[in-house]
């Protein structure tokens, strides 16, 4: 008789269209009406192309719904989630839209998919205890200067070679006139992505405090952030970054010799 | 034997709820509806946010129920861990009065499916759900109730009926079931089952909640017809005639309106549930007529 685990694995190949002969025999033994198999397919599709759709509202206003569709059931069939937690699924639809060849003609929509992608990570990122000034204060003077930081689980940077943030607002809001005054050549563009109190912000900056942010979300520790910022403003990033409550821990780095002082 | 998160310290009153969708959230911030409890996907809360914080809100206000769609009881593989630790957290941010689950299954080879699939009823299908029930309540450090399914196809290989199924799952790990009317329904339509028979071989002290929701009509090639589990309508009279009886049955239990594609106006629920609750009274009035 067909096991259990025989025959969700000859379903599981029925749903996403990659049935052997094998599996569908194995089906045809056990499903009374086989084609019902398509109902489920239906289904299975449907509730994954809409987790797809709440993840990039934007990508599927620039392609349209039916473009959409079509290119979410191939990425589905290709890359199907693996947990039953949606809130992130579709991580790789970026990449995958960028060598989607129907999608050739729109050079900037990978990136605007990526800018989504990190818009749902911050809208769905675990909440976390921020550092306060006092408990950095609380360091050792000594680890103080080497001190390397945790950010925010929502907190993510993004550069492009498009404005994608400009796309990216004018397509959600509809706004046909702004859409059509976006110049594609007006030059790159640094974004920070994070959550604030209800929303999410997206925040342009210049190169160097992104360059900066970039160090020290990545963990590196202050000075060698502080020397690839190279200004004299970063000491006023880094206070901007911590007043906001950009990072959830903070620990001397580099220092197997010294006593641990990581925040909890 | 009754579960103890059941019946114990902060039980569901057995009236009408309504299930919370995001659609919803600031008119029932804005405005709290009377109803008696309400119920989300544990899914949608996984995250931090405002989705959390606003069910935490809720949750001043009104008994909350957990309702997990995507652990799959009935997988052969066994459960995702992680997820089941998904599931713990939010129970502990939310501190549910009830906490479900369904007798399905939607993970294979590590892929979620995403969609509740039909287990074959069988001794070995049963075996690993108890298996899953009884991990899930351990975990979970409470009981939980388990849903019927709706199916659209019978496996051929399934040699315990459905109701017999439900009731051994609940009988071995000491979980209650969520009748799931509108299921029953559609199950039985589907595969020529009689509805009212099902409902009379469940276990009476085992039913922690019903489920009520609507279905539509699908036309097949064949010339026949389905009936497909959509939750997008108003539930079905002879739906609502099959959930009278269950009340008839079992006596009042608290009951849920649920509504997942096509949401309408929060009001057209609150409408559902208020219908819902006159038959609940109604019952009420009888029973006491007859004590009397």
């Amino acid at each position: 008789m067909l096991s259990l685990r025989e025959f969700q694995s000859a379903m599981r190949a029925g749903l996403l269209d990659d049935s052997s002969p094998v599996a569908a025999a194995l089906l045809a033994e056990v499903l009374i009406p086989a084609d019902r198999v398509s109902i489920y397919r239906n289904t299975s599709r449907i509730a994954l192309t809409n987790a797809l759709r709440l993840n990039y509202p934007a990508v599927q206003r620039l392609v349209g719904e039916d473009f959409f569709a079509a290119a979410a059931d191939i990425f589905i069939t290709k890359e199907p989630p693996r947990t039953a937690w949606l809130d992130f699924y579709g991580a790789a639809f970026p990449e995958f839209l960028e060598r989607f060849r129907p999608a050739a003609s729109l050079p900037y929509l990978a990136d605007v998919a990526r800018l989504e992608r990190a818009v749902s990570r911050a809208l769905h990122a675990a909440d976390a205890e921020a550092v306060t000034p006092s408990k950095l204060a609380g360091l050792a003077e000594s680890a103080q200067g080497r001190v390397s930081f945790l950010p925010h689980p929502s907190i993510s940077l993004q550069s492009s070679k498009y404005p994608v943030d400009a796309i990216w607002r004018a397509v959600l809001a509809r706004d046909d006139a702004a859409l059509a005054a976006i110049d594609l050549g007006s030059g790159a563009v640094r974004l920070m992505i994070e959550r604030r109190a209800d929303a999410v912000d997206v925040t342009r900056l210049d190169e160097r405090p992104w360059r900066f942010a970039e160090a020290l979300f990545a963990g590196r520790p202050l000075p060698a952030a502080l020397e690839l910022a190279a200004s004299s403003d970063a000491p006023t990033w880094l206070a901007a970054h911590i007043a906001a409550g950009r990072f959830v821990g903070c620990a001397p780095s580099g220092a197997a010799h010294l006593p641990a002082t990581t925040e909890e | 034997m009754v579960p103890a998160a059941i019946r114990g310290d902060d039980p569901i009153p057995a009236k009408a709820g309504i299930g919370l969708r995001f659609q919803h959230h600031q008119a029932v911030l804005e405005s709290p509806p009377g109803v008696t409890f309400m119920e989300v996907h544990t899914e949608n809360y996984m995250g931090g946010g405002t989705p959390v914080r606003c069910l935490e809100t809720v949750r001043r206000d009104y008994p909350v129920s957990l309702h997990g769609v995507g652990l799959s009881l009935g997988s052969a593989e066994g459960l995702d861990l992680a997820h089941l630790d998904r599931i713990r957290q939010v129970a502990e941010r939310i501190e549910p009065a009830l906490m479900s689950e369904h007798i399905a299954w939607s993970i294979s080879n590590g892929t979620y499916l995403a969609d509740l699939l039909p287990l074959p009823m069988t001794d070995e299908a049963l075996d690993v759900v108890c298996r899953h029930v009884d991990q899930m309540q351990s975990t979970l450090r409470r009981n939980i109730l388990v849903e019927n399914p709706s199916t659209y196809m019978q496996l051929r290989h399934s040699t315990i009926p459905e109701w017999e199924f439900m009731a051994a799952v609940a009988a071995r790990t000491g979980c209650g079931i969520l009748c799931d009317i509108n299921n029953i329904f559609v199950s039985a339509k589907n595969h020529g089952w009689d509805a009212s028979a099902y409902v009379a071989a469940l276990p009476r002290e085992a039913i922690g909640e019903i489920h009520l929701a609507g279905h539509s009509v699908r036309e097949l090639a064949d010339g026949g017809s389905l009936r497909i589990d959509d939750h997008a309508s108003c539930v079905a009279d002879e739906v609502w005639s099959l959930y009278a009886e269950t009340l008839r049955r079992f006596g009042p239990i608290p009951t849920l309106i649920e509504w997942d594609n096509n949401i309408p106006p929060l009001e057209v629920l609150l409408a559902q549930a208020r219908h819902a609750d006159t038959l609940i009274d109604r019952e009420n009035e009888l029973r006491r007529a007859v004590a009397a």
